[in-house]
């Protein structure tokens, strides 16, 4: 069931009620309703042609979700859901779930109102419903929203009754609107329909110098720093952490290849800063990534679950002290003006120190070297790792692959979108091997330390016995990623991998 | 698309109280519903207040170039829509009969709704006829309604070997207790023998109680005028146990 919204400048409410009264409508009591958009912070309802309202009438809440179809959903839930586990197991939380993932339902915006029910029965039944919403207040100027709207619904199998409204509705001076009340609600205050991108690609001129480039790239990164930080901060959901985090470890590396072209002096001094920031956001996003990953770890031996709980509780309660100390390192001024400083020298950069000697050679130019040269170094540590290299080198190499990639996808702008996927793709399968590979042996030391922890506080045998067989499911785990890593590398290490690379450069202008 | 029926051999034994209830505790959680009401009574399309008529009747619906979308309507309670039933469904086992492949007729019906809908309930006539071969074809799972008594116990027999004789494998078998009343010894006895001899059963138990009786009364489903009954209760869980088979933790 679908709505139309009909507005009007000058028919006064009063008439309109009248009016529908006079045609045979009943209008209903008025009730005050609160109506609030939600949706993750990046917008992935929306971005899934879907949209949820949580709807509150005296104490009765629902949440209401539209879109992938003309058929609603309407739960009715206790409290605003958070997350996607907070609904009741069935089709709604399983067709959310893949859309949500572990993002938290945040409320975008708000409006609340009178609400009456204009209906009309035949044979004992309702057969059309509109509802007429006034005294509408929300996140905006009082005048910013219309004094009143009606929403006609529309039934399926009730196609004339809802026109007869509609028609009735128009003779009576209102038009038809288009979306509905929350909507022209939500563009009233000014909030968009989707959520923040935390990508990294904006577009990009080859043939710009390299210098105003480099710090467009930065700029951009430097506003997903900022956007996710009030939510690493408060802990909303693990999403913030790990784009805050990705956007700095993007920074660190676009500096890292910005020699010869930023002001040495700029780029020594944020080179530091921003590697603190990144070791800082560490060890709460492993323990993030601990809990997100734990039933996948524990499902081979899922019998002894219950002797694992108290490890899950551990690492639980090491999470959140690690979040709390996260939270303190940013809340601190010295992290706050040295945010604020990049983001005033992002906006001047040939301001901070002579410039380098390639700030004004081409971007394009500029990028090419440094993705050719990336490569290379990626392909040379790749050949040099046989079977008995030191797990430390597979580390190296994941940082190499890092470094590709976050090249190819923040100076993405130069590149053209079909050959960049192609060859992100390409190089994904190798990271994902070395990132597999990489938490398994990260995982295993924790697990390693949080047993000698719990022995020292008396836990119980099982237990113990129980992480005993976790470690060695997990260095399995390890051993199974490292030998893969053959194969997978070969794959990368290849002609087509090659051509690949050869055709994205080749198409950026000199 | 989850597709659900209540099914029994026996007549009165619940199947449209069932069907209704837990079409409306599927679409109160949030499911996008469907009641498809194949039962000529017509008890469904009552307790919904819809209008008993079918644009060209079972005949055309079920016919070579027939839909079911066209037939659908809304109910008064958002997320859950109704195909309603009428009289025409007397002959619908003929109507099958004249079409190709008539066992995947009713699957192929509500193909074109699958992306609109998460669970479609289809109330079922008693009996085993042409229309129930192709309601065992289209469903996921049969929801079986089963009166503790004696007789009721046979249906599940019967109904198990003749889903053992079909080609393939046959939809899911959920039976639950209905119209349990706890003060009767023999009541007693067979939810418990029963439950031991078929683990399949739900361990929700729908009691006898006069809101189900009212809902012919009051024209809903029972959480609509007594949402805090025995019976209301006793559906919400089901539905909760059933959601869960179904779709997982």
């Amino acid at each position: 069931m679908t709505s139309r919204m009909f507005t009007s400048a000058d028919a006064p409410l009063p008439a309109v009620l009248a009016g529908l009264a006079a045609q045979g409508y009943e209008v209903g009591a008025a009730a005050t309703v609160t109506r609030t958009l939600l949706d993750t912070f990046d917008g992935r309802l929306h971005g899934a042609g879907l949209r949820a309202e949580v709807e509150q009438v005296g104490d009765r809440m629902s949440l209401l979700v539209t879109g992938a179809g003309a058929v609603p959903a309407r739960a009715d839930v206790a409290t605003v859901p958070r997350v996607v586990g907070d609904l009741p197991a069935g089709p709604l939380r399983s067709r959310l779930a893949p859309v949500v993932d572990v993002r938290a339902l945040l409320p975008r915006v708000a409006v609340a109102a009178r609400r009456r029910a204009v209906t009309r029965s035949d044979r004992g039944r309702v057969v059309v419903e509109a509802a007429v919403y006034d005294n509408l207040t929300g996140d905006t100027a009082a005048d910013a929203l219309a004094a009143y709207t009606v929403e006609v619904a529309e039934m399926a199998g009730y196609a004339q009754p809802a026109a007869a409204l509609m028609r009735v509705l128009v003779d009576l001076g209102l038009q038809l609107t288009d979306g509905d009340t929350l909507d022209a609600a939500r563009v009233a205050s000014g909030v968009s329909a989707g959520g923040f991108d935390s990508s990294p690609r904006i577009p990009l001129a080859a043939d710009v110098p390299a210098v105003e480039g480099f710090a467009a790239v930065l700029g951009h990164l430097a506003q997903a720093i900022e956007a996710n930080w009030q939510g690493t901060v408060d802990d909303v959901d693990p999403e913030f952490l790990h784009d805050l985090r990705v956007a700095v470890r993007r920074t660190r590396s676009v500096l890292s290849q910005a020699k010869r072209v930023l002001p040495a002096d700029v780029r020594h001094r944020y080179r530091i800063a921003f590697k603190e920031l990144g070791d800082a956001t560490g060890p709460a996003r492993d323990l993030d990534v601990y809990v997100l990953e734990w039933s996948g770890y524990v499902a081979p031996i899922a019998s002894r679950a219950a002797d694992l709980e108290p490890v899950l509780a551990e690492i639980q309660r090491r999470r959140e002290v690690a979040h709390v100390q996260l939270a303190r390192k940013l809340g601190t001024r010295r992290a706050m003006r040295t945010l604020s400083a990049w983001q005033r020298w992002l906006a001047d950069p040939r301001a901070g120190g002579p410039p380098g000697r390639d700030a004004d050679a081409p971007l394009g130019g500029a990028v090419v070297d440094r993705i050719t040269r990336a490569q290379k170094d990626l392909i040379e540590r790749g050949r040099s790792i046989g079977p008995a290299s030191p797990g430390e080198e597979l580390h190296e190499m994941r940082k190499d692959a890092k470094k590709l990639r976050y090249l190819i996808e923040c100076f993405g702008g130069l590149l053209p979108a079909a050959g960049r996927k192609a060859f992100v793709q390409r190089l994904k399968a190798l990271q994902e091997n070395l990132g597999e590979h990489q938490d398994a042996e990260v995982h295993v030391e924790q697990l390693r330390d949080l047993a000698g922890d719990l022995k020292g506080r008396g836990a119980a045998v099982p237990t113990l016995l129980a992480v005993g067989e976790l470690v060695g499911q997990l260095e399995q785990r390890r051993q199974s990623s490292r030998d893969e890593f053959t194969q997978r590398f070969a794959d990368y290490d290849s002609k087509a991998t090659r051509l690949a690379l050869a055709e994205l450069l080749d198409a950026v202008a000199p | 698309m989850k597709v659900l029926a209540t099914y029994s051999i026996k007549g009165g034994v619940g199947k449209t109280t069932s069907a209704v209830n837990l079409a409306a505790e599927a679409a109160r959680t949030g499911a996008r519903t469907l009641l498809w009401d194949l039962d000529p009574q017509g008890a469904a399309t009552f307790f919904f207040r819809t209008t008993p008529r079918m644009k060209g009747g079972a005949k055309r619906m079920v016919g070579s170039k027939g839909a079911l979308e066209p037939h659908v309507h809304a109910t008064e309670q958002l997320g859950l829509n109704l195909v309603p039933a009428d009289f025409s469904l007397r002959n619908l086992d003929l109507h099958l009969d004249d079409v190709k492949q008539p066992t995947k007729r009713l699957a192929r019906l509500l193909e074109p709704l699958a992306d609109d809908y998460d669970v479609a309930f289809l109330d079922c006539p008693p009996g085993i006829t042409l229309t129930s071969e192709s309601v065992f074809v289209a469903v996921d799972a049969l929801l079986v309604p089963v009166i503790p008594t004696t007789l009721s116990a046979r249906t599940i027999e019967q109904l198990a070997a003749f889903l053992e004789d079909l080609d393939g494998s046959g939809p899911l078998l959920l039976p639950h207790f209905t119209m349990y009343d706890g003060r009767k010894t023999l009541h007693r006895d067979l939810v418990g023998s029963l439950s031991r001899r078929w683990p399949g059963f739900c361990n929700t138990i729908i009691p006898s109680a006069s809101a189900v009786e009212r809902m012919g009364v009051e024209r809903s489903p029972v959480a609509a005028f007594a949402p805090r009954s025995k019976a209301a209760v006793a559906f919400r869980r089901l539905w909760e146990e059933t959601a869960v088979r179904l779709w997982g933790d």
